[in-house]
């Protein structure tokens, strides 16, 4: 595939997300509301308990996983499942189909402008404020790179995850349903509504081979350097979790598509 | 003054109107099944984060898990108003971008009543019945008294807490009349109530009375729910909540209806 044809289409994306400021900056400012909100319930509850660690996890780490974990949520979110049913009620889908692409590659190239944007106008952002309020809690060194890859391998499995349960719009209207299922599901088992450290065993032994905690709780593990991933050997089982969920999904996701696509064409006359 | 009806008028007007929105969502039956399993799910998701950090943390800020359990009931309650009578906020903007606004401006009713009244969004009872089934469970554990006077008093005061919500997304919508992309006020003020469930007095400073008279979450379970768990210290703001919750709603109405006038303005 010609690299300059899959930039061309991340171009046309930061164009078009450029159009849409206003919204970047909302988001940010919501970001920074949220934040406060977040600090007073979580100093609240540390104040509480009397103690400051808890399942290993000090009220700063705790702050900080979860004001990223909403950050990484805006900058990772693609409104594939809204896109795809709007395009399919409209028939615009046929015209994407017959482009001289693959529609996931097409699809997946087409967002990555909107997140080159949101990441440069929110998340970064986020992040210094979070880095200036923390007083440099958030140690910098190559933890921060190990970040960003598991930040890009998040965005693939969340791209599957996307493209799967948008596939299932070829079946069915009901996008706002489809759209709750699968954000509430992730929202969970992913950690980005409380951290996966707190979870009870028996419920973390599960949720620890579902592809969803590569998408928040790895990222912001490597990034607060907690299970052991500030060594090569603690690291390296956490990519390779992501790995085989991309490889997985990636495939599943491809059948799926693939063999629904052909019976809506059957559909369609 | 012919354009002001009646009380009657419009409740006999809102039940035809719902008649006929219920018999367009009965021929979408499997939208309505997923949608109603979605509801349960999120409700599901909300119940079971606040288990998993009450299992970590016994008490918050002073409050235990049942007197927690009944905040985070009565928030569930007072939310069903407003979604299940205005959850047509979350189309103006679409409505408002496409030029198919002005028809509602075109009737001899009053233009929010009718924009409103033509969803009533049937998912909302789950979230209802969940609400009221956490809010006797943790009535039971509390040992609060049952009498006529306490649950007259715990309706009104979950009317008054609705208003709160109402306000809070009927301004947000109507942000859509001026600016391009409101969608993300809209998600932005539902995300807020989130954090109606815990007690506001967590918060302090400048914070405190931005939660509390800009954005007020701290109205939408936590000052009215007290008059009911703490009868023999309400606090001023309990008390004056109701007052308070009119005086909102009245004024997200203006503004919704100040955006309307705008909109015909530019509109035609």
């Amino acid at each position: 595939m010609n690299p300059r044809k899959l930039l061309a289409l991340t171009r046309a994306g930061i164009m078009e997300s450029l159009q849409f400021r206003l919204g970047t900056f909302v988001t940010l400012f919501a970001n920074l509301i949220y934040l406060v909100l977040v600090y007073y319930l979580w100093k609240a509850i540390y104040a509480s308990s009397g103690v400051d660690v808890v399942n290993g996890m000090t009220f700063t780490d705790t702050m900080i996983y979860l004001i990223l974990a909403t950050s990484l949520f805006n900058f990772l979110e693609m409104f594939v499942v809204w896109d795809m049913s709007r395009s399919i009620q409209s028939g615009k889908i046929i015209l994407d189909l017959l482009k001289p692409m693959k529609f996931r590659r097409y699809t997946f190239w087409s967002y990555s402008g909107s997140h080159v944007v949101s990441f440069f106008l929110t998340f970064l952002p986020t992040f210094v404020v979070v880095m200036i309020i923390t007083h440099g809690a958030i140690h910098m060194g190559l933890n921060l790179i190990w970040f960003v890859i598991a930040t890009v391998f998040a965005l693939l499995i969340n791209f599957n995850i996307e493209m799967l349960v948008a596939t299932v719009c070829l079946y069915t209207e009901s996008t706002w349903g489809i759209n709750i299922v699968k954000e509430t599901i992730v929202l969970l088992l992913s950690g980005a509504s409380i951290p996966i450290a707190f979870f009870p065993d028996k419920l973390k032994t599960v949720v620890e081979y579902m592809p969803f905690r590569g998408v928040y709780d790895i990222p912001l593990t490597i990034l607060l350097q907690k299970n052991g991933s500030d060594t090569l050997e603690g690291l390296l089982p956490m990519f390779l979790f992501q790995l085989i969920w991309i490889v997985i999904l990636t495939a599943a996701g491809t059948l799926f598509w693939n063999y629904s696509v052909k019976k809506i064409t059957v559909n369609g006359g | 003054m012919e354009h002001v009806r009646g009380l009657a008028f419009y409740t006999k007007l809102y039940r035809k109107i719902l008649v006929q929105d219920l018999k367009t969502k009965m021929s979408y039956r499997a939208d309505f099944i997923i949608s109603t399993i979605g509801m349960i799910m999120t409700n599901l998701s909300g119940f079971v984060t606040f288990l998993i950090l009450f299992r970590n943390f016994p008490t918050i800020n002073g409050w235990d898990y049942y007197h927690m359990l009944f905040l985070y009931g009565f928030s569930l309650v007072a939310l069903t108003p407003v979604q299940c009578f205005f959850d047509n906020n979350w189309n103006l903007r679409f409505m408002v971008y496409s030029g198919d606004f002005i028809k509602y401006c075109f009737r001899p009713v009053n233009v929010f009543f009718y924009f409103i009244s033509e969803v009533f969004d049937v998912k909302g009872l789950g979230q209802l019945a969940f609400g009221i089934g956490t809010l006797v469970y943790s009535w039971i554990h509390i040992g609060l008294p049952v009498s006529f006077m306490i649950i007259l008093k715990l309706i009104v005061f979950l009317i008054t807490a609705s208003l709160f919500m109402i306000a809070l997304m009927n301004a947000a919508a109507a942000t859509c009349f001026w600016i391009k992309n409101s969608g993300y006020v809209m998600v932005i003020m539902f995300r807020f109530k989130d954090f109606a469930k815990y007690p506001a007095s967590i918060f302090s400073g400048i914070f405190k009375v931005i939660f509390t008279f800009v954005i007020p979450i701290a109205f939408v379970a936590y000052y009215p729910s007290l008059v009911i768990l703490d009868p023999d210290n309400v606090p001023l703001l309990s008390l004056l909540s109701p007052v308070l919750g009119i005086l909102f709603f009245y004024l997200s109405y203006k503004f919704w209806m100040l955006g309307v006038r705008k909109y015909d303005f530019t509109g035609s």
